[in-house]
């Protein structure tokens, strides 16, 4: 097998953990751990939300209707840095943000633009953890990228005001052949 | 002093106006600005002491708009507030012209550790 310049170039350092012949891409769960995702996601809370918000990392199942805000991360690793919650606690989410400026009535707008901020200040900081160089997205809010590859996943779930939020590292790629797309037990 | 506050997000603005008062500049005209585009326009109309501004935003983004003020011929101190941190995007800003990088996450202590110096 040859490798390519831009494939070399682009390579991260290589531990030759959970390797092997024929790979030529690394999944996100070799590039970063949930402890670092929470880790980002707890100082990206506290600075934005307020400093007594702590995340709690506790799985709960999402509500049937969620919304999703995420930014695409586009280099040696592809894909996109995801949270997800329900409706409602996006709103409240809204509200902290604001603080004393938040308006009585908080309308879609500006959910989509507080819940949005979020995304890009998780996600820029799992981009500077992520092999460089690469590009980010502007945030996106709607129904989240769906998962491609179910091994290129890192998902930590967290209570945030005993409410479920979702934060997902998720490659934007399938599998390649011959890898299995069920992560590793 | 007038300081100009550059971000494609309204949240984020205001959230960067929030901790410039909780650091202790709440003496300071504030002028606000959506993206990079808006930003050089408003250098220009008026005359702000500093720039804070975000990188990634539609339509200009922040390098492209400090490396214009630069091309023509401003040097208004400028910062940036931005999401992304690295190494290469530091050095990138310090390259063009920018005094200082926040990266967001931010705190009224790390606003006071970049800003005191640049604001009277």
């Amino acid at each position: 097998m040859t490798i390519s310049p831009e494939q070399w170039l682009f390579s991260p350092p290589d531990t030759g953990e959970r390797r092997r012949a024929g790979d030529t891409r690394p999944v996100a769960g070799e590039l970063i751990d949930d402890a670092t995702v929470e880790a980002i996601a707890q100082e990206a809370w506290i600075s934005l939300v307020g400093e007594e918000e702590v995340l709690v990392p506790l799985p709960a199942e999402l509500p049937p209707v969620t919304v999703s805000s995420w930014v695409d991360v586009v280099g040696p690793w592809t894909g996109s840095v995801v949270l997800t919650t329900g409706p409602a606690t996006a709103e409240e989410l809204t509200r902290a943000l604001l603080g004393p400026a938040c308006p009585p009535v908080v309308d879609e707008e500006e959910v989509a633009d507080a819940f949005g901020e979020i995304a890009n200040v998780v996600g820029g900081n799992v981009k500077a953890a992520l092999p460089g160089p690469s590009g980010l997205s502007l945030p996106q809010v709607g129904e989240a990228p769906e998962v491609r590859n179910p091994a290129d996943l890192v998902r930590v779930d967290v209570l945030w005001r005993g409410e479920p939020v979702s934060i997902s590292v998720q490659g934007a790629l399938p599998a390649l052949p011959g890898r299995p797309a069920h992560p590793e037990n | 002093m007038k300081i100009l506050v550059a971000d494609d997000s309204r949240v984020m603005r205001q959230i960067v106006i929030r901790t410039l008062r909780q650091a202790g500049y709440d003496d300071h005209d504030i002028v606000e600005a959506e993206d990079g585009r808006d930003a050089l326009d408003k250098v220009s109309a008026e005359a702000p002491d500093l720039v804070l501004s975000d990188w990634n935003m539609p339509n200009m983004t922040g390098i492209e708009c400090l490396q214009a003020l630069r091309a023509q011929g401003s040097a208004v101190p400028f910062g940036f507030v931005t999401s992304e941190g690295s190494p290469e995007m530091r050095e990138k800003a310090a390259n063009a012209g920018a005094l200082f990088l926040i990266a967001k996450p931010f705190t009224e202590d790390t606003f006071k550790e970049h800003l005191d110096g640049v604001i009277a």
